[in-house]
């Protein structure tokens, strides 16, 4: 047995030394948080490595290398500084996991989807910004987008683009005067909608009062409100439009599919899915989320507003370059050339207004939504327990389960898994 | 007993019929999702909508003998190889698929043959020496080998890391070595098949002047040509289709990935639409050096220790 206590404290040895070489590379290099970008430092010195992470089509050489081709520039712009640049491939949507798996190991600036911002926190991986960064940040965006990446007051990163979803159709099927109205559309053709998909059901909840996290998304303690008739209401309306001859349900991207082969009239996404179209584009129409008629009503269904940005990690050696160069990829310039090689919509005020930006329908259909129509997309550690209780909502109304008559007990349940996250 | 009498035979054969039925069932069951992901590889539509796994041609012929059949489906799939040439020529733009299979390829190929070595050593030591560790070590050995390999992961990376392997060109010997090291801890279905090879083999190799490492391969290991392919196939494949090692200790180094990390990637959100079919036909190529390594190596299966002892 003498072996087994060797043996183990061998191994702890081993572990013990890891973790104190790995502290020991994380304390040298954070500490350095919330450094802003002041004049001052850019007179300096540097010569550094930056490391970034995006996406891989950022990177690509069919969409010509944006993101070199910007920090070459930015690297230009800068003439005392002397920097390499390091490329990652790391998606909006799993920065979240990654980064935080390891932030000292991670990239200096990166880009991230705006519901990973706690996570982010809570790692120690997103740098509060300050000082100049803030204020240019600030004007550069709308109110509603700047709350995306805000948590309370503090403001963790720069936007590049708006995170939503809104109304794709087909102009030969449906008239602009259609699409203002989903019962309308219903009448005429036929419109597929992701019943069974969290991010976007709650649109009907949110169109009728229903709320989380208070009326703006901000308020933490007032949890997800999806209680009384408001919302058994909804439950009621969703449990007709299931029912519709005319209403598909759109999973696993039978939307898209029976867009293009002419079966679905008209689908609900995101701009993701533009270049996934198939059928003769001027046909295709773009517009924000319409209205619903609930009990003689107009409602208008409100989408969950979310942003990407771009972060910067307070591990890094250099926060003001790293700051300078979130700034510099989130600038009005660098947006408008997102939208040139990849389609990526700017979010900017003065990048919206481009007139290359503003004649495009899709640009204004996303904007619309994310300043007009939407609810913001809470970041709050609560929101977790929306998405299976919202999912399994979808999946009752289309399985038949829910009917007219047990709407309020579902949605009673509904919200008491949502707010405290006990699915049954 | 020279007539069977026709009862007891029709009662066989009417087992043998089921059984026959219950087999042929499975066996559909368990063919079904490799036919299944066959089919979509060569699928021309994009998007991962199936209404239909037959080529257009075999649909309208079996429409044409049959109209009440497949009666809710218009049109079956253009067979294409569309999906092939994208994987393995769209290397600019997203996913770069051949780079991904050579960084497996050699990662697997060192894996196999270090691991392969790892684990035949440890075997032959343990089925034919005696020391004073032996059982205790078997003992060990046997409860470490039944916790999960994921389970510390973690600490993987960051030793890893403290040493300077997470990056660059060091992510594939991190790699290798997670592959490999703790591979002589499966010694146990080896030292089972050493176990029966006689030790009166050894003992005449002995006599003749030679050393252990001269008896363990120049008698042993020829004696134990199928235990060899068999750990030879499985240190194989152990790298070539892990996913959670290659993913916790790739990260965002794209041009490290592996086949595994690669096509999960295909799966995300803003690839699945575009990259779904070639999902499949990277599935489908994938299990390709396998099938060539087993097709090699099979023939050394039917050799074994049949008529090394006399008499």
């Amino acid at each position: 047995m003498k072996f087994r206590k060797v043996s183990a404290l061998l191994l702890a040895g081993a572990m013990c030394a890891a973790t104190v070489v790995g502290c020991g590379k994380t304390s040298s290099s954070s500490g350095a948080g919330s450094n802003d970008a002041t004049k001052a430092a850019e007179d300096e010195e540097i010569t550094a490595t930056i490391t970034v992470w995006s996406p891989a089509e950022d990177q690509s050489v069919d969409n010509g290398e944006w993101l070199q081709k910007m920090c070459e520039k930015f690297n230009d712009e800068h003439p005392k500084w002397n920097l390499t640049f390091k490329y990652g491939t790391c998606s909006e949507g799993d920065a979240g996991k990654t980064v935080s798996a390891d932030p000292s190991a991670s990239a200096d600036v990166y880009m991230y989807a705006n519901d990973q911002t706690q996570t982010l926190i809570d790692a120690g991986a997103i740098a509060k910004l300050g000082g100049s960064a803030l204020e240019t940040v600030k004007k550069n965006n709308s109110e509603a987008m700047l709350k995306t990446v805000s948590i309370g007051d503090d403001v963790y990163g720069v936007p590049f683009t708006g995170n939503t979803w809104f109304l794709f159709y087909n102009k030969d099927i449906f008239t602009e005067d259609d699409v203002k109205n989903l019962d309308t559309m219903l009448a005429k053709g036929k419109v597929a909608f992701q019943l069974t998909n969290s991010w976007y059901i709650g649109g009907f909840y949110f169109g009728n009062g229903c709320s989380a996290f208070g009326a703006d998304g901000t308020d933490e303690s007032a949890g997800i409100d999806l209680t009384g008739d408001k919302a058994t209401e909804v439950t009621k309306y969703l449990v007709d439009l299931a029912a519709n001859p005319n209403f598909v349900n759109d999973a696993d991207s039978s939307g898209i599919t029976g867009f293009n082969d002419g079966t679905v009239g008209a689908f609900f996404s995101g701009s993701w899915d533009m270049s996934n179209i198939k059928i003769d584009k001027s046909k295709v129409g773009v517009v924000a989320a319409p209205t619903y008629t609930l009990n003689g009503e107009e409602k208008q269904i409100k989408a969950f507003a979310g942003s990407k940005a771009i972060g910067v990690n307070p591990n890094c050696k250099y926060p003001q370059v790293a700051v300078a160069l979130a700034l510099y990829l989130g600038s009005d310039d660098a947006q408008i050339s997102h939208y040139e090689s990849r389609g990526i919509i700017p979010c900017n005020i003065g990048a919206a207004a481009n007139e290359k930006v503003a004649s495009d329908e899709m640009a204004n259909a996303q904007n619309d939504t994310m300043n007009n129509k939407s609810v913001m997309q809470p970041t709050f550690k609560g929101m977790s327990n929306w998405w299976t209780p919202a999912e399994n909502m979808g999946k009752s109304i289309v399985a038949g389960e829910t009917t007219k008559d047990n709407a309020a007990d579902k949605t009673a349940e509904f919200n008491e898994g949502a707010n405290n996250g006990v699915v049954k | 007993m020279k007539k069977i009498s026709t009862g007891a035979k029709i009662g066989k054969k009417t087992t043998n019929v089921f059984v026959h039925i219950l087999l042929a069932v499975l066996a559909f069951i368990w063919v079904l999702p490799i036919l299944f992901i066959i089919m979509v590889s060569f699928k021309s539509d994009q998007g991962l909508q199936i209404r239909t796994l037959l080529p257009d041609a075999w649909l309208q012929s079996a429409k044409a003998a049959h109209p009440d059949m497949f009666a809710n489906v218009t049109r079956g799939f253009i067979p294409t190889l569309d999906n092939y040439k994208k994987l393995f020529t769209d290397t600019t733009n997203v996913f770069n698929f051949p780079q991904m299979f050579v960084n497996t390829l050699i990662i697997s190929i060192f894996s196999c043959i270090i691991s392969a070595f790892f684990v035949l050593s440890v075997s032959y030591v343990m089925s034919r020496m005696r020391f004073k560790m032996r059982k205790p070590f078997m003992n060990v050995a046997l409860i470490l080998g039944m916790f999960p390999g994921f389970m510390s992961m973690i600490a993987v990376y960051y030793i890893l890391k403290s040493i300077g392997l997470t990056e660059g060109a060091m992510i594939r010997v991190a790699l290798i070595m997670v592959y490999s090291g703790g591979s002589g801890l499966g010694f146990y279905i080896a030292k089972g098949f050493f176990d029966t090879i006689p030790k009166s083999i050894d003992e005449a190799a002995y006599i003749d002047g030679a050393t252990r490492w001269q008896v363990f391969t120049k008698v042993t290991i020829p004696l134990s040509k199928p235990i060899i392919v068999y750990t030879v196939l499985q240190s194989f494949m152990a790298p070539w289709l892990d996913f959670i090692f290659a993913k916790v200790i790739c990260r965002a180094n794209k041009e490290y990935y592996t086949v595994s990390v690669g096509l999960w990637n295909m799966l995300e959100k803003e690839y699945i639409y575009s990259w779904f079919n070639c999902f499949a036909a990277g599935a489908v190529v994938i299990s390709i050096p396998i099938i060539i390594l087993f097709m090699v190596m099979q023939k050394f299966y039917r050799e074994g220790v049949s008529g090394a002892v006399k008499g």
